[in-house]
């Protein structure tokens, strides 16, 4: 019998590609995101040395100019860097929501047109699903699109799309009518942030990021044939390309989100000093949650290597509920990790110099987006344990 | 133009290194890792192969069993192949053991037209190792260098002085130390993690290189460890008041540490 079936370490390429990648990262780190985030900068120039060096798009195939990786790889790359304190948000959409849609969707031309620049970063795609009527159920959508001629004709609104001000494009959900059964059905076209009819208004957020979130508007913008992904009408399948790459960043960010917090309150633990020459990480009261957020971490790392494990194998139905659940551990770990850092650093935890502060309010992301907690309970429930739908 | 460039693979300074009791020197049992001051001698040498616009760049290594970890962060960086020499009986080995042994390994990576090495590893400090190197393959040794250009089958270097650099010319081949941080090493890319799984690394024992085993490790080395002393604890700065005049004493401090 082989007892090694399961292998629970990275393969060596994965460690080197980590290290290389902690290494660039940590160039950057926390201080260059607050400076930016602080001078309404953007990451740029991280973000295109990653992608010159082949960080950004190693789950895009080698003929399209990337890695020929897989979504293990990317997920790692992505637990690097916000491990070094520069999450870079826009992988989770760039390169794993679109690049995965088009990769496994898109016709040859759209693969030729987009890949290569998403993998080395110099086109930046967003992605925008999410309306103010339709968040958590994404069947009320009412973005459409029609026909005419050999048009495209979009129209509706978008809300929450990240990073659009720094985006070449945005992949959008609409939906638009099945030419057999005259049943609406989700589309996705890609859609020029400079196309005329296209407009954007900033939302304010509660906390500091380079990143910024927007409303869309959508009036009349007109789009060639070829703005529609695949080569038939859409399909629902295609959206569903896009989402498990979705959750497993999502899971990964927060896992390296949870990671940097814990890191600084061990080392605070260890070196703060209050009741003579004993580190405050001696009690029990402070050393006990921050050994709990490590086991829960480490749970949480594991779900998001078996989800992207079973996704890089082919298997999107068993990755589905996986990477719902290494979502689910991420946004929690995120969550918790933060909080025991605030905490453990004691006053010093919520100023500005210390910056845990902004990122406990950035950790709760993990919770919300890009499907909330109770959402993935729901669905654990139903398709998990075959508990009746709820909603 | 054919590059050979020496690396270390170095106990992680980031984890806490243990010394040997009886031996008195540093534990290598653990995983190694590229010495990061062999990482400038690298990138220099992928840049000089690149502007060149042929050849190859070759590591030579020494390491307990059979380490590769760091060759192969060197391997991802561009590097083509590496020669790594592994024996039990090199344990032990001092400075000139180490030069011997690298020595012959230069030797059997083919034709070089320049060897470069850092101009001293960050867990053994003794400096010494690039010019007993030279000296044993009788070539010039220029030590220091800032930056490094080929012209024909001249090397002229900027060598690193405490006021400012010397600027040196020698023939090729010559064996080139080059101080830490004046390159940025590039990142290994994704491509080339995946590449240096394939690159060849050939393994050799003393005997492959001809080398006597009782002129080296232990057994071969001159030098001894005698004793082993904790490093005496910071002293307290200086405070200088500023009266107006300060920027003079501050000057005068950074004059004295050579720094200006
Ligand atoms: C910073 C940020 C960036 C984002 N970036 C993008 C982006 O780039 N592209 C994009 O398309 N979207 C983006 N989003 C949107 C995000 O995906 C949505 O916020 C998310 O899907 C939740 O939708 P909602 O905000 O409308 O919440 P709602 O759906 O209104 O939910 C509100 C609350 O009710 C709960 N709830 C809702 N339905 C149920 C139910 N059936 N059972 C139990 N509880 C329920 C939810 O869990 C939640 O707690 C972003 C959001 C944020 C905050």
């Amino acid at each position: 019998m082989n007892t090694n079936d399961h292998n629970f370490s990275e393969p060596d390429e994965r460690v080197a590609l980590r290290e290389s990648v902690a290494k660039l990262a940590g160039k950057y780190g926390r201080e260059y995101v607050e400076r930016q985030a602080a001078s309404g900068g953007k990451m740029t120039e991280m973000w295109l040395e990653m992608g010159r060096t082949g960080f950004l798009g190693v789950n895009i195939p080698e003929e399209y100019g990337g890695g020929g990786g897989g979504m293990s790889d990317l997920a790692a790359v992505l637990e690097e860097c916000a491990s070094a304190g520069a999450p870079l948000l826009m992988m989770v959409v760039s390169p794993a929501i679109c690049g995965s849609i088009i990769n496994r969707c898109g016709t040859a031309a759209q693969k030729q047109t987009w890949l290569p620049a998403i993998a080395d970063g110099t086109h930046l795609m967003a992605f925008g699903i999410t309306e103010s009527d339709a968040g958590s159920n994404s069947h009320q959508i009412t973005t459409t699109a029609r026909r005419d001629g050999d048009e495209w004709v979009l129209n509706g609104q978008k809300t929450f799309i990240s990073g659009v001000d720094e985006a070449h494009s945005v992949l959008i959900v609409a939906r638009i009518e099945d030419e057999k059964t005259g049943k609406l059905k989700p589309a996705l076209f890609v859609v020029p942030t400079d196309s005329p009819g296209f407009s954007t208004a900033p939302i304010e957020m509660g906390w500091m990021a380079p990143e910024k979130q927007f409303t869309l508007f959508i009036d009349d913008v007109r789009l060639p044939k070829s703005a529609l992904i695949g080569e038939r009408d859409g399909d629902l399948w295609q959206l569903f390309a896009g989402l498990n790459p979705e959750r497993i960043m999502g899971a990964a960010l927060s896992c390296g989100i949870a990671r940097y917090a814990l890191d600084r309150a061990v080392e605070y633990a260890k070196e703060r000093k209050v009741w003579g020459d004993k580190p405050i990480g001696t009690h029990q009261g402070v050393a006990h949650p921050l050994a709990k957020v490590k086991i829960e971490l480490e749970q949480a790392r594991l779900l998001w290597q078996k989800a992207a494990a079973l996704y890089d194998a082919g298997d999107d139905f068993g990755a589905g509920e996986y990477a719902n659940m290494a979502k689910y551990a991420g946004g929690e770990i995120s969550c918790n990790a933060t909080d025991v850092a605030v905490h453990t650093h004691g006053g010093n935890g919520l100023t500005a110099e210390y910056g845990l502060a902004n990122m406990l309010v950035a950790a709760r992301l993990g919770r919300i987006a890009p499907v909330s907690r109770e959402m993935i309970l729901n669905f654990v429930a139903m398709h998990s344990l075959g508990l009746p739908k709820s909603y | 133009m054919n590059v050979v460039v020496c690396v270390k693979q170095i106990p992680d300074p980031a984890d806490p290194g243990a010394l040997d009791p009886n031996t008195k020197t540093l534990k290598r049992d653990g995983k190694l890792i590229l010495d990061e001051s062999d990482s400038y001698g690298v990138e220099m040498a992928l840049q000089l192969v690149d502007a060149a616009g042929s050849g190859e760049v070759t590591l030579v290594s020494m390491a307990p069993n059979g380490e590769v970890s760091g060759l192969r962060t060197a391997l991802a960086m561009g590097a083509a192949k590496a020669v790594l020499v592994s024996d039990d009986a090199l344990a032990g080995s001092d400075a000139l053991g180490t030069s011997k042994v690298l020595a012959k390994a230069i030797a059997r990576a083919g034709e070089a037209d320049l060897i470069l090495t850092a101009t001293e590893s960050s867990d053994g400090y003794t400096g010494t190792v690039p010019e007993q190197i030279a000296e044993l393959l009788q070539l010039p040794s220029v030590t220091f260098a800032k930056e490094i250009a080929v012209d024909g089958s001249t090397l002229k270097v900027q060598r690193q002085t405490e006021a400012g650099y010397d600027e040196v010319e020698c023939p090729l081949p010559a064996v080139v130390s080059v101080t830490a941080g004046v390159v940025e090493p590039r990142y290994p890319s994704f491509k080339g993690i995946m590449a240096a799984k394939s690159k060849p690394v050939d393994q050799v024992t003393i005997a492959d290189l001809g080398i006597d085993a009782a002129s080296v490790g232990w057994a071969g080395a001159g030098q001894e460890i005698v004793e082993i002393a904790q490093a005496e604890a910071r002293e307290a700065g200086t405070i200088i008041e500023d009266d107006g005049e300060a920027f003079a004493q501050v000057v005068k401090f950074l004059d004295d540490l050579k720094v200006v």
